[in-house]
């Protein structure tokens, strides 16, 4: 459940607005001015919560310049979960300034697995009618609607068996989080995240009724729907007998451990663990390749020696970026309110990804992917965006 | 001119993107870090964020010939309200125009615009060689431009003095729109002493007297080698004696910082894990030079210093250092967490005093706490005699904030009292103003001389660094 903001009030009262935060924001660092600042969303909240600013639309629009990358929460002296106030404001204002499309969306559509199935395929006709195209071009959509790319023609659901037994001796018995990003848009990962862990000696169980993290919901001010959707994951591993959760997606990952009783294990660790007792040796794939860390990897789990490692492993060449752990600018919906401001974050991150020379961009958030991807065709670049699993799919010989 | 009108006339000045005129975009530009802040609704009737000289007279012309008050800001982490616009007026933001003109490395100078962050700058200068001294514990947000404004320095004012030292020269808006250069017009020298010292006159003029849009400051080769030695003493009459021991010795410190025992205290309950010993005060010596200098210099601290402390402690080992230097580091954030519903406030937080007054300073800190019934916790720069009180109340208490601001007041009388000032570094702005005329006696009416001859409209940051007509201010 997220927090209500009075509940909240010795942490912004807490806030000497000594801007510290203004040093590490990115959204800060491409707006420039003090709206932008993260210390003038713990403002906000303290005056929505005091009730000295009405709740409207103007706050609504300002409380959503946040990528909730926590950078701001990792930097604050005085140790304030900034993130957490943004997203109780949002709690507030969703309830006082209700946007119906929104709660349409993230209420109705989006916490029903079938409904969201369905409507990704209405979305699959438009597209193939290039009514975004035209959405977009007239103005009608926002710009970040061309973002997920060509929608695949199946959901990774479709395509994974609920149990895939470990080929060869089971180590281990593990439920795979399938999130909404990998499912809809990058059903390939889901295959391949399910095909390695098998090979490894995993029995992967994917229980057809999961539903989504509510990490949506939280970051849009719909937050009370999580405790629900986290039971309904809960019990859909129990009934399988599994309370042991991987996940390719960090930002399941991190709302997994924050919102749900399950044990998640950090994917990349155990990939590695998993590598070293394989028995046989990986074929390194001739690649330069560095590392986007996630937010929800690194600042909300502070998972990022694993992944470096894990990717030391599968390719012949890592190369560190400069700002690896700056945020791509994605932020789950914040490029559909914001894209300007995204595309300014996003070709920063481009900026430091060309100067490694690296041929393949890995981060382990498919979210960040098809940020990244959007970043490399518009910046016409000749590299290429991937998960990690996929490069260990490839050193495992499985392709 | 309505605030419409005012909106447009701006516009057409400046791209519609760098006028903020929205109700929370003016709002948000309503604090600084003060404790006054919280208390007032100091809402500009404009923000600008100019990026060119041409712009920043164009609003200063217009202000000037409107009789609006233009509130020059930067990152807005001052202590004082200097950067608010405490009778409305045109904020002008100028934190994002941070252009690192030019690094003249044959000259050891460099050409910043005001939005310069402090550690970007320092940054930036590293891959000379180069460094700009003075060293705020703000130095991850505060602007060089605000650093010159308020004449501030930091941690390392013992050695390396104020920002005031390292101004070579000024381009400067005045408020009818001129355009004028301080220190020489094309002056690329490092001594100058042609003329009167107008570049003095701006620095620490808290934005009174014009609106500073480049600086040319003075750079230091970097030292390449640094050391912390921390004592614990059991008396905190011995911690001065201690620092003019290190002074007899020959050595002059980069830095000397106190915690006393309310500090100890806090820092312990911040962070049980940094552990300091639980004694009456604790100083740390930074020294910096080169390798061999710095670890003469620090053996000798170590020398002199363990004939009045506990213990003393010397390393050069980063990893050491910074494990010595944590305590200081945390102290200011740590203090709030003396009472479980305490918020730290800044208020009172810098005021400077002679050497020898330092020890005496403190415990009468101390008592006036106890009078007033409001936690405090001290520690500050006792090389130079600058302390920083943290007064720790629960802000939702209006008694307890009042106690609080009677608190403060007396502070800055014991200040000015002591033969020190109310204000070490970080400035007067609206907080301090009303102690103008105790600090300055009859200086004050030269210095409103020269406000008037300057701008005799009063539009540049109004209430602010005089004293305010007929009473006590805002305060």
């Amino acid at each position: 459940m997220p927090e209500e903001l009075l509940d909240l009030k010795d942490l912004y009262l807490r806030c000497v607005r000594c801007g510290q935060c203004r040093s590490v924001c990115p959204v800060f660092e491409e707006v420039r001015n003090e709206m932008a600042a993260p210390r003038s969303k713990v403002f906000l909240a303290h005056m929505l919560a005091n009730g000295e600013i009405k709740a409207s639309k103007e706050a609504v629009s300002k409380l959503s310049l946040c990528l909730l990358c926590r950078a701001c929460t990792r930097e604050c002296p005085s140790a304030i979960p900034v993130h957490s106030l943004v997203m109780a404001a949002r709690f507030l204002l969703a309830r006082r300034v209700p946007s119906p499309v929104k709660k349409l969306v993230l209420r109705r559509i989006w916490t029903r697995p079938s409904l969201l199935a369905l409507s990704v395929e209405i979305f699959r006709s438009c597209q193939k009618l290039r009514l975004f195209d035209i959405g977009i071009s007239s103005r009608l959509l926002p710009p970040g609607f061309s973002l997920p790319g060509k929608l695949p023609d199946h959901v990774a659901q479709d395509l994974i068996p609920d149990v895939t037994p470990a080929a060869g001796k089971t180590k281990l018995r593990i439920g795979y989080f399938l999130g909404c990003s990998t499912n809809l848009f990058f059903p390939q990962i889901g295959q391949i995240t399910s095909a390695v862990l098998s090979r490894l000696g995993c029995e992967v169980v994917l229980p057809k009724d999961l539903k989504c993290c509510g990490l949506p919901m939280l970051d849009n001010g719909e937050g009370d729907l999580v405790g629900t959707l986290m039971s309904a994951n809960q019990d859909a591993f129990r009934r399988f007998g599994v309370d042991t959760v991987v996940t390719d997606c960090a930002s399941c990952a991190a709302a997994l451990k924050e919102h749900s009783t399950l044990k998640v294990l950090d994917f990349s660790g155990l990939l590695i663990d998993l590598v070293k007792s394989y028995g046989r040796d990986l074929k390194k794939i001739q690649k330069i390749v560095t590392y986007h860390d996630p937010c929800h990897l690194s600042r909300a789990l502070g998972i990022t020696d694993e992944p470096r490692e894990l990717l030391r492993l599968t390719c012949s060449e890592f190369r560190e970026m400069p700002g690896a752990s700056g945020c791509c600018g994605g932020g789950g919906t914040f490029v559909l309110y914001n894209y300007n401001i995204s595309m300014g974050i996003l070709n920063k991150k481009m900026s430091s990804v060309k100067e490694t020379g690296a041929e393949a961009v890995a981060t382990y958030c498919p979210t960040c992917i098809m940020q990244l991807r959007h970043g490399i065709t518009k910046n016409k670049m000749d590299i290429a965006a991937v998960h990690p699993i996929q490069l260990l799919y490839q050193s495992l010989c499985l392709n | 001119m309505n605030r419409l009108q005012l909106a447009a006339e701006l516009k057409k000045i400046l791209p519609a993107e760098r006028v903020l005129t929205g109700d929370l975009e003016r709002k948000v530009y309503s604090y600084d870090s003060s404790f006054m802040a919280r208390f007032r609704n100091f809402i500009p009737d404009a923000v600008v964020l100019p990026l060119s000289t041409a712009e920043v007279s164009a609003v200063t012309r217009l202000a000037s010939k409107s009789g609006i008050p233009v509130i020059p800001r930067g990152a807005g982490s001052g202590e004082t309200c200097g950067c608010l616009a405490v009778s409305g007026g045109i904020v002008m933001d100028l934190s994002s125009w941070d252009t690192v003109e030019e690094v003249d490395v044959a000259n050891m100078q460099v050409f910043v615009r005001p939005g310069v962050v402090h550690y970007k700058l320092n940054e930036h200068l590293a891959g000379y060689g180069l460094f700009f001294p003075p060293d705020p514990g703000s130095t991850r947000m505060c602007t060089i431009g605000g650093m010159v404004a308020n004449n501030s320095s930091g941690l390392r004012a013992v050695k390396y003095g104020t920002t005031e030292q390292y101004v070579l020269g000024l381009e400067v808006v005045l408020p009818d729109g001129r355009v004028i250069n301080t220190g020489g017009v094309n002056c690329r020298a490092l001594k100058n002493v042609s003329g009167l010292n107008l570049t003095k006159l701006f620095v620490g003029s808290e934005g009174i007297l014009g609106i500073i849009t480049m600086i040319r400051l003075r750079v230091w080769p970097k030292p390449k080698a640094r050391g912390i030695a921390m004592a614990v003493f059991d008396d905190l009459e011995k911690a001065p004696a201690a620092v003019l021991e290190v002074y007899r010795s020959g050595i002059l410190p980069s830095g000397i910082e106190v915690l006393d025992s309310s500090a100890i205290k806090a820092v312990n309950m911040y962070n049980p894990e940094i552990n300091l010993p639980d004694r009456e005060a604790i100083l740390i010596f930074e020294v910096d030079g080169n390798p061999a200098g710095v670890e003469w210099e620090g053996r000798k601290i170590a020398e002199v210093v363990g004939k009045l402390a506990v213990s003393v402690e010397w390393a050069t080992d980063p990893k050491r250092m910074a494990e010595l230097w944590r305590g200081r580091s945390v102290v200011a954030v740590a203090a709030a967490r003396l009472r479980p519903d305490g918020s730290r406030i800044f208020a009172g937080e810098d005021i400077s005093v002679p050497l020898s007054k330092v020890t005496e300073t403190l415990r009468r800190i101390k008592e006036l706490g106890k009078e007033y019934g409001v936690t405090v916790v001290n520690y500050g720069h006792i090389g130079d005699g600058n302390i920083h009180t943290a007064p720790v109340i629960n802000l939702d208490r209006p008694e307890e904030v009042e106690r609080a601001n009677r608190l403060v007041d007396a502070i800055h009388k014991l200040a000015i009292k002591t033969g020190g000032s109310t204000t070490g570094e970080h400035g007067v702005g609206a907080v301090r103003n009303q102690y103008a005329r105790d600090e300055h006696g009859e200086a004050v009416e030269i210095m409103k001389k020269i406000k008037q001859a300057l701008d005799p409209g009063n539009i540049m940051n109004p209430g602010k660094l005089l004293p305010p007509e007929g009473g006590r201010g805002f305060a």
